[in-house]
C-alpha cells in the first residue's frame, strides 16, 4: 500500500518544463482494479484487478497483452480519464483526479479533429498553452518534417491514410511537450519502414528528452526494442503476468544491437509468455 | 453521397422538373377546363399580380418587412439558441431532463401559441416578433444538444489531455463537431419560422408577405393571392441557399463529415 498522499494532480499541474532539466515523473499504480458496468444491459466487466506498477522517472515501459485484457483502461487510469472502481494511480507522488498536460496521450482511436488541418492539429496543445505564433509554427514544422507529412499541412484529416493520421496523433502529443507521454498502439497503421524510422527516432527522442513514456503494442518486437521493461498482461481481467527488463540499455539500441543473440533470446521469452496468454 | 450519372450542371438544374410539371398541370386544368378566374389565376394572370404589385411599392414593402422579421428572429434564435443547446448538450443529466420538454413545445406549434401572445401583447409588432423566435429557437436548441451528443467522448478527452479547459473543449470540439446538426437545426428553425411568420401576419395584420396574401382574399384577386405563396417558396429557397449551404460547404463538406 502505498502512502496516501494529500496533493493531487487535475488540471495544468506542471507548467511547460523544459526539455535537458526535464525529470519525468515517477507513476505509482497502487492496487488498481476497474470494473465496467454496461449501460444497457447492467453487465459487469471486470477489465483490471489488482495492478501494481511503478513507472521510474524518465523510464521507457512497454505493455503488452491480449486484445481487450485492460491495456488501455490501464492507460486511461494513469492519464486520468478513467476513474478506477479500486486502487489509485499517482505522478510524483501526487494522486491522479482526471486528465492534465503533464500526461499526454496518444489514443487508440487517435482522436485528432477532423475539423483541424494536419498543422493546427499538431498545433492545438501549444494553442492551448498560448505559446506565441512564431515559436508555434516553428515546432509544428518540426514535427510536420520529422513525421514525414510535409505538402501534407494544410489537409484535412479526412484526406489522409490511416498511418498519416496515426503520425498527425503522435505529433500532437510530442508537440505539447508533457511530462509523461502514455501511447497507446500508436504505429499500428504505420507501414513497416515508416514504422522504424518513427521507433528509432522515439528511442532517440526519449533519451535525451527524458520523459517518463508507457507505450502499448501488440508487437513484440516493438516492445522490446523500445522498452526498458516490458509488461506482459494476462487475459482479462488484467494483471501483471511478467516485468521484465530488457537486456541491452536504450541508448545503445540499434538495429545491429538487436541481432545480438541475448536480445534475441529476450524477444522469444516475452514472445512465450505472450502466447500462454492469447 | 450517390451523384448518380449526370453531369454536374445537370444535376444543379434538375430541381426545376418538378416546378415545370406542376405549371403545365395548373395551365393544362385551367384552359382545357375552362376554369375561371375567379377559382384560379393563369400563370400568366400571377405575374401580371406579381408586376402590379411591384409597381405599387406594395410587394418590395412587404417583403423586405417579413425577412426583416425573419432575419431578426433567426439570428435571435441562434445567438440564444446554440450556446443553450451546447451547454445541455455537454450532460447526459441534462439531456435526459431536457429531451421530452423540448419534444413537447417543438410540437405546439407557433401558430397555436398566437391567440396567448395577442391577448398579452395584442396585434403589434412584439406578438409576431415572439412567434417567430419561439418557434425557431426551439429546433435550433434541439438539434444543437442532439448534436453535442454524437460527437465521440475521445475528442474532449484528448482536449483535456493537452491542457484545456472547458471553455477549449466547448469553442474546438463542441461547436465544430455539432455543426452538421446546428445547421439542421437552423434550417428547421428558419423554415418553421417563416411559416410561422407568415401566419402570424395574417392574424396580426401590421403588414408582410403575410399581410399581403390574406389582405388579396378580401378583392377575390387570386393572382395576387397565388403571386405571394409562389413569392414566400422562392424567397425560403433563395435564403437556403444564400446562407445555409455556403456555412455548409465551408465547414461540414470542407471536413469531410457527413450531414445528419
Ligand atoms: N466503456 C466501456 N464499457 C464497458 N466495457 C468496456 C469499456 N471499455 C472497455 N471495456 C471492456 O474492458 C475490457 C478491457 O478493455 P481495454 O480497452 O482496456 O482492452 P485493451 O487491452 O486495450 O484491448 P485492445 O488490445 O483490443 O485495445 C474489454 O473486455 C472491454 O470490452
Ligand atoms: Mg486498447
Amino acid at each position: 500500500m502505498a502512502r496516501k498522499s494529500t496533493t493531487t494532480v487535475g488540471k495544468d499541474t506542471s507548467r511547460a518544463d523544459k526539455a535537458g532539466q526535464r525529470q519525468g515523473a515517477r507513476i505509482l499504480v497502487d492496487g488498481l482494479s476497474h470494473k465496467f458496468v454496461d449501460q444497457q444491459t447492467g453487465e459487469v466487466v471486470q477489465a483490471l484487478e489488482q495492478v501494481d506498477l511503478t513507472i521510474e522517472s524518465g523510464e521507457f515501459l512497454t505493455v503488452v497483452g491480449p486484445s481487450g485484457c485492460g491495456k488501455t483502461t490501464l492507460l486511461n487510469a494513469i492519464a486520468g480519464l478513467v476513474h478506477p472502481t479500486g486502487g489509485e494511480v499517482s505522478s510524483d507522488g501526487a494522486v491522479v483526479r482526471g486528465p492534465g498536460r503533464d500526461r499526454g496521450v496518444v489514443f487508440q482511436e487517435l482522436a485528432i479533429l477532423p475539423w483541424r488541418t494536419v498543422r493546427r492539429n499538431i498545433a492545438h496543445g501549444l494553442e492551448i498553452q498560448k505559446i506565441p505564433r512564431k515559436e508555434r509554427e516553428e515546432r509544428v514544422g518540426y514535427y510536420v518534417d520529422l513525421m514525414g507529412l510535409s505538402g501534407f499541412e494544410n489537409a484535412y484529416p479526412h484526406q489522409l491514410s490511416g498511418g498519416m493520421k496515426q503520425r498527425v496523433a503522435v505529433a500532437r502529443t510530442w508537440a505539447a511537450d508533457p511530462n509523461v507521454i502514455l501511447m497507446d498502439e500508436p504505429f499500428a497503421a504505420v507501414d513497416a519502414q515508416t514504422r522504424i524510422t518513427l521507433q528509432e527516432e522515439l528511442l532517440r527522442i526519449s533519451t535525451v528528452s527524458n520523459n517518463t513514456i508507457m507505450f502499448i503494442t501488440h508487437n513484440v518486437d516493438e516492445a522490446v526494442f523500445l522498452g526498458d521493461r516490458v509488461v506482459v498482461m494476462t487475459r482479462r481481467p488484467g494483471r501483471i503476468k511478467a516485468l521484465l527488463d530488457c537486456p541491452i540499455p536504450r541508448s545503445e539500441r540499434t538495429v545491429d544491437t538487436m541481432a545480438r543473440p541475448e536480445f534475441a533470446a529476450f524477444t522469444e521469452r516475452v514472445l512465450q509468455l505472450v502466447r500462454e496468454e492469447v | 453521397m450517390n451523384s448518380g450519372r449526370l453531369p454536374r450542371p445537370v444535376l444543379a438544374l434538375l430541381f426545376v422538373v418538378p416546378f415545370a410539371v406542376i405549371i403545365g398541370v395548373w395551365v393544362v386544368v385551367k384552359h382545357a377546363l375552362h376554369v375561371s378566374d375567379d377559382a384560379l389565376a393563369s400563370p400568366a394572370g400571377v405575374l401580371a399580380a406579381a408586376r402590379d404589385l411591384t409597381g405599387w411599392g406594395i410587394l418590395p414593402f412587404d417583403v423586405s418587412r417579413s425577412l426583416y422579421r425573419l432575419a431578426i428572429g433567426s439570428v435571435l434564435a441562434a445567438a440564444i439558441g446554440i450556446p443553450i443547446g451546447l451547454l445541455l448538450g455537454t450532460s447526459r443529466t441534462c439531456v435526459a431532463m431536457f429531451a421530452p420538454f423540448l419534444r413537447f413545445f417543438q410540437s405546439v406549434s407557433g401558430i397555436a401559441i398566437l391567440p396567448l401572445l395577442i391577448v398579452w401583447f395584442g396585434f403589434t409588432e412584439k406578438t409576431i416578433q415572439i412567434v417567430i423566435l419561439y418557434t425557431a429557437l426551439v429546433p435550433v436548441i434541439f438539434n444543437t444538444m442532439t448534436g453535442v451528443r454524437t460527437i465521440p467522448p475521445v475528442y474532449s478527452d484528448a482536449l483535456a489531455t493537452l491542457g484545456g479547459g472547458r471553455l477549449h473543449v466547448i469553442r474546438s470540439v463542441y461547436l465544430p463537431g455539432a455543426l452538421a446538426s446546428i445547421v439542421v437545426g437552423l434550417r428547421l428553425g428558419i423554415g418553421y419560422g417563416w411559416r410561422a411568420l407568415i401566419a402570424g401576419e395574417m392574424l396580426v395584420g401590421a403588414g408582410g408577405l403575410g399581410f399581403m396574401i390574406f389582405d388579396a382574399r378580401r378583392f377575390h384577386d387570386l393572382g395576387q393571392i397565388i403571386a405571394g405563396m409562389v413569392i414566400l417558396g422562392a424567397l425560403y429557397l433563395v435564403i437556403d441557399r444564400l446562407v445555409l449551404a455556403p456555412i455548409e460547404a465551408a465547414t461540414i463538406a470542407r471536413w469531410g463529415l457527413e450531414r445528419t
